[in-house]
């Protein structure tokens, strides 16, 4: 069963765009990426789909009911971790999370505990005192007490350090485990590699492509820089090699292929120094609209 | 139920306020009251002043050196205040949500916004109450010293019905502002221009009698004290007016707030 089918969705905010004709399937147990820039209509979808806002055309269903019409119902199974999050400054974090808990119609009181400690959450702080990265803490266990079976991850890792960043991913792929579908939207290519399945690209309000990870890690470019004394750019002369710059002595390339050929082309010179590094983001969306 | 006590405990800061304002006035106005008090001298000392002034501070209708009269010009203040609180609690109750930028939280949870309407409303109409009542508990301890007669005390409570009725509708018209503008910062602001301009419409339709039709449009005017005076009663066609006002501000305010995108 699909948890989420878009269709044609769109949204204007009076003239100016958030979505346009977005379409896509996200089923069951799924951890489907959505990645773009700022502004793509990434946290609009999301809205949408959480009936924050209602759609100018087009329609979404969650748990193949009408969003518009169902959201309520909807919500009770849905956990929801924005990108900046915002509670009511003056509760402490404890009550504000048993607030939240009330709304669910059932006991969450052990998995709040659980969770705290695990994300190493201070319950007797006040919110207002609380930096940027211990609010998104309390998010995650705000947006995760319920035991949600639909889980919208948006922007999930900014303020959070690395170290937490792992727990948060090992926590999510947990619950994945236990069959919760994932819905995360980032813009940092990396993350989304490191979790999801699918993923659907969007780029000004549009879906550029919806594909499998694997695939779009393959048909990727991969940019190369390598530093070596007389270079010469006709030494990459090989298929796949594009965009052929020389700056201050290094020579950069993006290069699609089988990354051996290259390998064997550098090996036989001596160079002061060589990276290979995924495209950003941006030079992917380049690619897709070349 | 749940929203509705966080709600209480939220606007108790801003209905102690509220609360320590009025009682700042009623006994304020009290100490005036004692160089009033029974003196021949001031009633010919008002009846030298411009009519026109006197209207609009709606003096003539009352013999000041009385308690009930003094009461009944103190009355646009009280209604003044209360027509500001009440609308301040309806639109902010609704608004702040969308200020401090809480919607992505509390209107993700598993409730209707009609249920969070609801909830809000109910906890702005506490405040409301406990208000009045305040006023009424308030003036009656502040009146003890004059004396006060049977009159007085039926007047009193018929104006404190008058300034709660008032206290609906202007929670109705907040309520509507809240839901109904996504410029969360207008609703505020937009409430008190509403609340001023009915006011200044009263003063305009005591001072012209040819103007007296627009009394309808200001709901200062639906419970004028003097008239609350001498008939000793409410006017029937200005509370089904009330009621109407009440009614369509809350059924708007909730198809509204149901159809419109939330300002995040």
């Amino acid at each position: 069963m699909s948890v989420i089918e878009v269709t044609n969705l769109t949204k204007y905010y009076g003239k100016s765009r958030g979505i346009v004709d977005v379409s896509f399937k996200e089923e069951e147990g799924e951890i489907f990426g959505f990645i773009g820039p700022n502004g793509a209509g990434k946290s609009t979808t999301i809205r949408l789909l959480l009936s924050l806002i209602h759609p100018t055309s087009g329609s979404a269903k969650v748990f193949g009911k009408d969003v518009v019409t169902h959201g309520p119902e909807i919500r009770r199974d849905i956990g929801y971790l924005p990108s900046e999050v915002f509670y009511y400054e003056g509760m402490k974090v404890i009550d504000l999370l048993k607030y939240s808990a009330s709304f669910y119609g059932k006991d969450c009181t052990e998995r709040l505990h659980e969770l705290s400690e695990y994300m190493e959450l201070e319950l007797n702080r006040r919110i207002s005192d609380l930096s940027y990265g211990n609010k998104k803490k309390v998010g995650i266990v705000q947006g995760l007490l319920h035991s949600p079976k639909l889980l919208f991850l948006d922007e999930p890792t900014a303020g959070l350090d690395p170290l937490m960043q792992r727990k948060f991913f090992d926590l999510i792929r947990k619950e994945n485990d236990r069959g919760v579908t994932v819905f995360f939207s980032s813009h940092i290519l990396g993350e989304v590699q490191r979790l999801c399945t699918r993923v659907g690209i969007i780029r000004e309000g549009k879906i550029a492509e919806i594909s499998d990870i694997r695939t779009l890690q393959q048909n990727n470019y991969k940019k190369v820089n390598v530093t070596a004394a007389g270079l010469n750019p006709a030494t990459f002369d090989l298929p796949g090699v594009t965009n052929v710059q020389t700056e201050n002595g290094t020579l950069h390339f993006f290069f699609k292929g089988d990354i051996n050929a290259v390998l064997q082309k550098i090996s036989a010179i001596q160079v002061a120094d060589v990276t290979i590094e995924e495209p950003t983001l941006e030079e992917i969306f380049m690619h897709y609209y070349e | 139920m749940n929203i509705f006590l966080r709600e209480l405990k939220a606007n108790l800061k801003s209905l102690l306020i509220w609360s320590a304002i009025i009682i700042l006035l009623i006994f304020m106005a009290g100490a005036k009251y004692s160089a009033f008090a029974g003196d021949p001298e001031l009633l010919k000392m008002l009846d030298s002043m411009p009519p026109a002034l006197l209207d609009a501070l709606s003096m003539r209708a009352f013999n000041l050196t009385t308690i009930s009269g003094f009461y009944g010009v103190m009355f646009i203040y009280f209604a003044l205040m209360a027509a500001i609180a009440a609308a301040m609690w309806g639109s902010d109750s609704i608004s702040k949500e969308e200020r401090d930028k809480t919607v992505e939280f509390s209107l993700v949870l598993p409730v209707s916004r009609s249920r969070v309407v609801t909830a809000k409303g109910l906890a702005a109409l506490v405040n409301c109450i406990v208000f009045v009542l305040i006023t009424w508990v308030v003036s009656l301890v502040a009146v003890q010293s004059y004396n006060p007669d049977q009159a007085f005390y039926s007047f009193l409570a018929l104006e404190m019905q008058g300034m709660f009725v008032i206290e609906l509708i202007f929670l109705a018209i907040g309520l509507l502002l809240g839901c109904a503008m996504k410029q969360y910062k207008r609703s505020g602001s937009t409430a008190i221009a509403i609340i001023l301009t009915a006011y200044f419409l009263s003063i305009v339709v005591s001072m012209q009698a040819n103007l007296d039709f627009l009394k309808y449009f200001t709901p200062f005017k639906y419970f004028d004290a003097s008239q609350l005076l001498s008939s000793g009663k409410m006017d029937v066609t200005y509370l089904l007016l009330s009621a109407v006002i009440i009614v369509v501000c809350v059924v708007a305010a909730y198809w509204l707030y149901n159809k419109r995108d939330l300002y995040i």
